[in-house]
């Protein structure tokens, strides 16, 4: 008895504890009641929002909680409170450019590009779907960035899991039926904060220095030949620009140049008599803004000893014609004397270098290419791309298109053939002769390998200015590799012209939640009150009787009765 | 819309509960003080079924059924028939009959159950913007849970508290209990095992709970006789 009795009140405060455990472990499950519990969860990338003088453009809000559609023309949906959901190769373009431009209302837009391509294709023209899908791509990007649009606008690679929401939504909007439980209806929600203004958009540019051979008697600066190239770029979205050509070629191009060339230089017998300036600038799809402030921070001396300046843009998918920009008439003798250069080793390779002269107009601000900001400040200087035209501000700044499968690294290594055997031959003086400085299977053979892995490593870093600080990481890999390669590096950091200002907010994880409708809750309701009360009425009659059930519901009377 | 299914998901599942106290004489006798005790049995009997179930059972590598995993976990769930012995015999109750004594334990027993086993899935999971089918589930699991216990309650005091019952039937009382207890087995040993949905097998909870229910209420009332 006893013995029954001590193992009760044990057994009391046993129970006592894990009363406490149990509390305290209520309290911790509804302090964390946030959980993620959606069906998917996918990675999206917003489109770009800027303003330019005032005048914006881009999507306007970032935050999303709205229903899936799938199309623009499902009966009876309300598109203000809908998020379409759309596969890019399946979108009407004419049909969109036709709704955002007369500002139709719209829940959201959730626009889905093909898988991502883990494999590369080297050399090959990709197959027509390719070439379609690059076409499509490239008008949608224009079309965005140029539009004001006033909801969200995300993008989202396709894979597995979105594809099954797509298409249990398609079959949802083909039957018509509101979105009840069984059927499924699906609410996509992005929760991120409000963007806000980019408060100093940065841009970094980056110099390296090899200076050249100065003989014992020579008292006057030895002349300079720069080569340029402008790394960042600008696409619809920002999170996603890689710009692998534009102008992931030619920073490529440039560091492989400065390599070969600091080699070269390394030992004294070998080093020319020309000093080399290698420029890495940012800035390039807002009018290189980036290369004015950079040539404007050289002083007097340095500028005037620049012989010419070769300015490297998008040369890397191009077969058997590369193009030469001027902004001085080709008859001019510096000129002249580029374009012979480089197409005597263009001959050799077998390739056709054109020429394109473009004059510039000082009162218009737009600066197509990077030489013309150094023709601004007469320097001799000659943009080389495969680009035949001037692009328009913000096209062919790398973009959604632009990625590592799009490069031929067959045209960057030709492209560096080019420039350096052809800036070998002006320093060294072998113009004319048949030389090749840089031949295969040589110690200073161009080398594919470091080519690709560059390659790799630009088409993995998108690079749009206002989003990368100081201490990014690209920015820091560029650093080493120039100061590897160069004497002295030297780093200069401005803040983007004020015409242009950038909103944050580029990347977000999107939920997909699988829903219910309030009318099935009400139902629930209903169906679950009517259950209760046939299960009190139930439980009345069999264990108290009919009676007392009928009781429940009049007033006794007798009471009334009583006190009157 | 989410708290709405909360709210929804919460009557279904401590709704019956309430009903039952209030509709059936247990309210007019006044024995919340029993059930409350039945709850905190309850709570001992899941502590040592947690703590025998860490000690004894290996985690298995795979979700693959494994007999004698499943023969342990059956013998582990007998405790609950002590528990349930210890609540109805050994705690002290006032005067009310065993008709009422035996339903109150029942209630208490599986109200706790329901808090414990079905509160925090339900308020962590059914707040959230996404639906699912299984919390609607879950109540109807409490439902059957309930009249589960009460069978199992009644046939308990049958066994343990009528000292005369008629020879024949005193077998099959305890064939039944037996089932009873080892219905959670069997429930899981469906969903895991032979891979039922869902839905079927919430469905076979209430048909065999209402079985149950009946053949205990048959027995209940032939004991009633007097002998």
């Amino acid at each position: 008895m006893a013995g029954r009795r001590r193992g009760r009140i044990g057994g009391g405060v046993e129970v006592l504890d894990s009363i406490y455990s149990v509390v305290a472990l209520v309290f911790i499950l509804v302090a964390c009641v946030e959980l993620g519990d959606a069906a998917t969860a996918v990675d999206v990338y917003r489109l770009i929002q800027y303003d330019i003088a005032g005048v914006p453009y881009g999507s306007r809000l970032a935050g999303l909680n709205h229903h899936a559609g799938a199309s623009f023309f499902a009966p009876g949906a309300d598109l203000s409170r809908t998020v379409v959901m759309m596969p890019v190769r399946e979108l009407n373009l004419t049909f969109l450019r036709e709704y955002i431009i007369s500002n139709q209302p719209l829940g959201g837009l959730l626009l889905l590009l093909p898988e991502k391509v883990g494999n590369r294709i080297v050399g090959k023209i990709k197959s027509k779907d390719d070439g379609l899908m690059r076409n499509i791509l490239v008008e949608l990007e224009q079309l965005l960035i140029h539009a004001n649009i006033p909801y969200p606008v995300y993008f989202a690679f396709e894979d597995d899991k979105i594809n099954a929401v797509l298409a249990d939504v398609r079959r949802n909007d083909a039957t018509g039926q509101p979105p009840m439980a069984t059927t499924g209806g699906y609410k996509l929600l992005v929760s991120i904060p409000e963007p806000k203004r980019v408060s100093s958009p940065t841009i970094t540019n980056i110099q390296g220095w090899l200076p050249g051979l100065k003989g014992d008697g020579d008292t006057n600066q030895l002349p300079t030949i720069a080569v340029v190239a402008s790394y960042d770029t600008f696409g619809a979205a920002p999170a996603l620009s890689v710009g692998s050509d534009s102008n992931g070629s030619g920073v490529v191009a440039l560091l492989e140049i400065a390599r070969l060339f600091s080699r070269l230089y390394s030992n004294p017998k070998t080093r020319g008599r020309y000093n080399l300036l290698f420029g890495l600038t940012s800035g390039g799809p807002y009018n290189y803004d980036g290369t004015l402030k950079w040539l404007r921070s050289f002083d007097q001396r340095l500028r005037e000893s620049i012989e010419y300046a070769i300015c490297l843009n998008s040369i890397g998918s191009w077969k058997n014609e590369l193009w030469i920009h001027v902004s001085k008439p080709p008859e001019n003798a510096y000129i002249k004397q580029v374009h012979e250069s480089l197409s005597d080793v263009a001959n050799e390779l077998g390739v056709t270098i054109g020429i394109k002269h473009k004059k510039i107009n000082i009162s218009n601000p737009r600066v197509a290419w990077e030489h013309e900001q150094f023709s601004r400040l007469r320097i001799t200087a000659v943009t080389l791309s495969e680009l035949s035209a001037a692009p328009e501000l913000l096209e062919s700044t790398g973009g959604l298109h632009d990625t590592r499968d799009s490069l031929d690294e067959a045209a960057v290594y030709r492209t560096i053939r080019l420039v350096a055997e052809s800036l070998a031959k002006h320093i060294y003086g072998h113009q004319g002769r048949n030389i090749q400085i840089f031949a295969d299977n040589s110690s200073l053979a161009i080398n594919p390998f470091y080519i690709s892995a560059w390659l790799d490593l630009l088409s993995r870093a998108p690079r749009v200015a206002p989003f990368l600080s100081k201490t990014d990481p690209i920015i820091s890999s560029l650093k080493k590799e120039l100061s590897d390669h160069t004497v002295e590096l030297h780093v200069q950091h401005e803040t983007i012209d004020g015409m242009f200002s950038f909103y944050d907010s580029t990347r977000a994880t999107l939920n997909v939640y699988q829903v219910a409708s309030v009318a099935f809750d009400l139902l629930l309701l209903l169906a679950l009150g009517a259950y209760l009360i046939l299960l009190f009425s139930f439980l009345v009659l069999t264990t108290r009787g009919l009676d007392d059930l009928i009781n429940l519901f009049r007033r006794p009377p007798s009471r009334k009765v009583k006190a009157a | 819309m989410t708290v709405f299914h909360f709210f929804n998901c919460a009557i279904l599942t401590f709704g019956p509960h309430a009903v039952y106290y209030s509709a059936t004489p247990l309210s007019e006798y006044d024995t919340i003080g029993t059930s409350a005790k039945a709850a905190a049995v309850y709570l001992g009997t899941a502590l040592v079924k947690l703590v025998c179930l860490a000690t004894f059972l290996k985690e298995s590598e795979n979700g693959n059924f494994d007999p004698y995993q499943e023969l342990l976990k059956v013998l582990i769930n007998f405790i609950d028939v002590a528990g349930l012995y210890f609540a109805l015999t050994q705690l002290t109750h006032r005067n009310i009959s065993q008709n009422h004594k035996f339903q109150a334990v029942g209630l208490g027993w599986a109200f706790a159950d329901s808090v414990l086993h079905r509160l925090a899935p339900l308020w962590v999971g059914a707040r959230g913007l996404e639906f699912t089918w299984e919390y609607v589930f879950q109540g109807l699991e409490a439902n059957a849970n309930l009249v589960l216990n009460l069978s199992l309650a009644a046939l308990g005091s049958l066994m343990w508290l009528r000292k005369n019952k008629p020879r024949i039937l005193i077998p099959i009382i305890y064939a039944c209990a037996g089932v009873l207890a080892t219905m959670p087995s069997i429930t899981s040993y469906l969903r895991r095992a032979l891979g039922w949905q869902p839905a079927k097998a919430v469905g076979f909870e209430l048909f065999s709970s209402l079985m149950m229910a009946f053949l205990s209420w048959q027995l209940f009332s032939a004991c009633q006789r007097p002998a």
